[in-house]
């Protein structure tokens, strides 16, 4: 029995570590693809034009070979995955437009796409894919019954303690 | 950089020596954990902000979850909170006064007896424990990531300072460093506010770019959202974290409530309470409005951001001048001393208070309990530290952290609610109604799968509030002796004096000269009701700006 719990124990470490490292690692890759895109700033800012478009290759290679398929494949799994998911089309396209530009050096334009795609692969707030506003006839009911059923119960609750504190010291100095 | 550097450096030491300096002249257990009851209002005031605000309950925790939900978190520091801090200001710190008390636990055995005492002394000290490894898990991965300075010994660090006065000064010590606190973290943070929203364009500039250009839900700017949404339905925020958590936590929390004991007077008890609203109110616009403005910052600037938790840590580092930053971090690392120091404090009380003298060594001097009171305070540090790198596997700390409390503060509140107000309660009616209720938090959590911890709140303490009244209706009344001066039909005058008496004799006054029993009319910009009315005033105004 205790070789059993033994084991059981120990596989659960081992699938809890697994997931833990598979985080770790999907935050890694996505920290050296922004560094990439920061880099591929800087050098355009320095007019470093070669340096930028290694910088360029580079993250393109960490997001085809690394995020990418950690994504599509996470997401069959992870819920966590999918607000990246849903922005691969978003990230590639801005890949292509960014191509395009440093081709062209367009200095202004190149900070701009850079910078989206840097946030298309940053975690976006959960709160903003909340559905908009559906306050309903029950959440009336609810608020309104809580917020009157609470005045009336603190007034006449106040009135009691006020009533019995009094009694209590005409009492005393009787 | 350098500069941020030395200013962080010399902030510690500092921290250390005041620390030292504050420690003297503590000598016996009432200075050790009451502070030999001379705290005035003021210090009282900072003291319970600032235990309230740490990296958890605060700047990184809360400011992540403000970053990822919005505005709703700031329900936290409005109307709720101060809610909370008035009640318990103006009724619940009476009662514990009037019981003359150490801990919140021995009022409970006042009033219930000693196995109620035990179970919710162990409660607090697992979550007092979990919360110090937290606390340093995520004040030292926040140094890291920040400083590029390695973990472990930032921990260290932070443990060494926070450790040594609390250990050698008790509450005392730690009260007056919570207030120095206090002052370093409102000057200190508060500049990123107003930095962040002229970046931006101003609260409206905020609201235009999120609501109108990117299409952000509503909800993410309110503070009370409608009943389907997935992290505070409303109705149930107003419900289970209003008038169970938020009063739970400031009437059942030993860090909190320990501060008001060691108060000069009741008026200084209750007044403190009460005006640390104002800071409480003001704590949203230190990490909660900052955050819902970060998105808009990091998007513009192209900063990764890899999760909600992270981006309090990056907004600052990437937006505050070098110099700025480094009294900025000071103030943070404030916040987090403070409340490892204070909850420190709290469960090296507890363990000497509610476990060591009540049941395993009793009748000895009070220098024998002073001594060991240091010796806990020693072990919890190291428990804590063992603790951390458990911690820092556990990704969703907060989860951990508000569901542990989530069990244990609605069964309280069903048991101090009717503990004042039914005079029927007994000790079997509140054992079985706390142990019900817990159960029932955990059953409605691990059963049924409900994530919303103010749902798990108001039922457990439902459930708890009936099954006491249930078992205690059938089983024998408690005895008029054994609750005269714990309830509200008791005779509060009468039974403050005489508390009134024993605490002046243990601090070496003679009875005759204490002044607290003369109970003078307080000047007017010091008067309970006036506060309480204008604080609450704030909060509807607030409420019906952000409603």
């Amino acid at each position: 029995m205790k070789k059993k719990f033994a084991l059981m124990g120990f596989l659960g470490f081992l699938i809890f570590a697994q997931n833990i490292s598979a985080q770790e690692r999907f935050i890694d890759v996505r920290q050296m693809m922004a560094d990439e895109l920061t880099s591929v700033k800087a050098s355009v800012a320095n007019q470093d034009w070669m340096k930028a478009k290694e910088s360029f290759q580079e993250a393109k290679t960490i997001w085809l070979n690394e995020i990418k398929p950690l994504v599509v494949e996470g997401v069959k799994t992870n819920e966590q995955f999918q607000e990246y998911f849903n922005r691969i089309g978003e990230v590639e396209k801005n890949l292509d437009d960014l191509d395009l530009l440093l081709a062209d050096h367009k200095v202004q334009e190149i900070e701009s796409k850079a910078n989206a795609i840097i946030w298309a692969i940053s975690h976006h707030p959960r709160g903003f894919d909340v559905p908009q506003p559906r306050y309903s006839i029950w959440d009336w009911i609810f608020g309104l019954g809580i917020g009157i059923g609470f005045c009336i119960f603190a007034f006449y609750f106040g009135l009691y303690l006020r009533r019995s504190y009094y009694h209590r010291y005409k009492k005393q100095g009787e | 950089m350098h500069s941020d550097f030395i200013i962080i450096g010399m902030y510690l030491v500092l921290m250390f020596a005041a620390g030292i300096f504050f420690s003297r002249n503590i000598k016996n257990t009432a200075d050790y954990f009451l502070a030999a009851r001379s705290v005035p209002w003021f210090w009282i005031m900072g003291a319970v902000w600032a235990t309230n605000i740490g990296f958890l309950h605060g700047y990184l925790a809360h400011g992540g979850a403000a970053y990822e939900w919005g505005l709703i978190q700031a329900n936290f520091e409005w109307f709720q909170g101060p809610f909370g801090y008035i009640l318990t200001g103006l009724f619940f710190i009476a009662f514990y006064w009037r019981a003359g008390i150490f801990t919140v636990p021995h009022f409970l055995e006042r009033r219930y007896g000693s196995g109620l005492r035990v179970i919710y002394s162990l409660a607090w000290l697992i979550i007092f424990v979990v919360t110090i490894a937290a606390e340093l898990y995520l004040g030292g991965m926040f140094l890291k990531n920040l400083l590029h300075i390695p973990f472990w010994p930032t921990v260290f660090v932070l443990t060494a300072v926070v450790g040594t006065y609390t250990l050698l000064g008790g509450l005392g010590a730690a009260i007056m460093m919570e207030f120095v606190q206090f002052v370093i973290m409102m000057l200190g943070t508060i500049p990123l506010l107003f930095i962040l929203l002229h970046f931006i364009g101003g609260f409206t500039g905020l609201k235009d770019i999120l609501l109108s250009q990117w299409g952000v839900s509503a909800q993410y700017f309110t503070v009370l959202p409608d009943i389907h949404h997935p992290y505070g339905p409303g109705p149930w925020i107003i419900l289970g974290q209003c008038f169970v958590v938020t009063i739970g936590w400031c009437a059942g929390h030993q860090s909190m409530v320990q501060r008001n004991l060691g108060a000069r007077s009741l008026y200084d008890a209750k007044l403190g309470y009460v005006v640390a609203a104002i800071p409480k109110t003001l704590g949203a616009f230190l990490y909660v409005v900052p955050m819902i403005a970060a998105p808009i910052f990091f998007a513009q600037r192209g900063i990764f951001v890899e999760k909600a938790d992270a981006a309090y840590g990056k907004l600052i580092l990437n937006l505050l001048p070098s110099g700025m930053l480094g009294l900025f971090i000071a103030g943070l690392v404030s916040a987090g001393l403070s409340s490892i120091g204070s909850v420190l404090n709290s469960s090296s009380t507890m363990v000497i208070k509610d476990i060591y003298e009540r049941f395993l060594v009793k009748g000895k001097s009070d220098h024998h309990y002073f001594i060991a009171g240091r010796i806990a305070t020693f072990g919890i540090i190291v428990v804590s530290l063992l603790l951390v790198p458990v911690v820092l596997k556990v990704y969703l700390i907060m989860w951990l952290e508000q569901t542990l409390i989530a069990m244990v503060l609605g069964p309280f509140m069903g048991v101090l609610v009717l503990a004042i107000f039914w005079r029927r309660t007994n000790t079997p009616g509140s054992l079985v109604g706390f142990l019900t209720g817990g159960a029932f938090a955990i059953f409605l959590q691990q059963g049924l799968g409900i994530k919303v911890f103010f749902q798990i709140s108001w039922w457990s303490f439902v459930v708890t509030f009936l099954v006491t009244m249930i078992v205690s209706l059938y089983t024998k009344p408690p005895r008029k002796e054994k609750v005269e001066g714990l309830i509200w039909e008791s005779d509060f005058r009468a039974q403050l004096g005489k508390v009134l008496e024993q605490r002046a004799e243990s601090n070496g006054i003679k009875v005759k000269e204490v002044p607290e029993i003369k109970i003078k009319k307080p000047p007017f910009y010091l008067n309970l009701k006036y506060w309480a009315t204008v604080i609450l005033l704030i909060q509807v105004v607030l409420l019906l700006f952000f409603g």
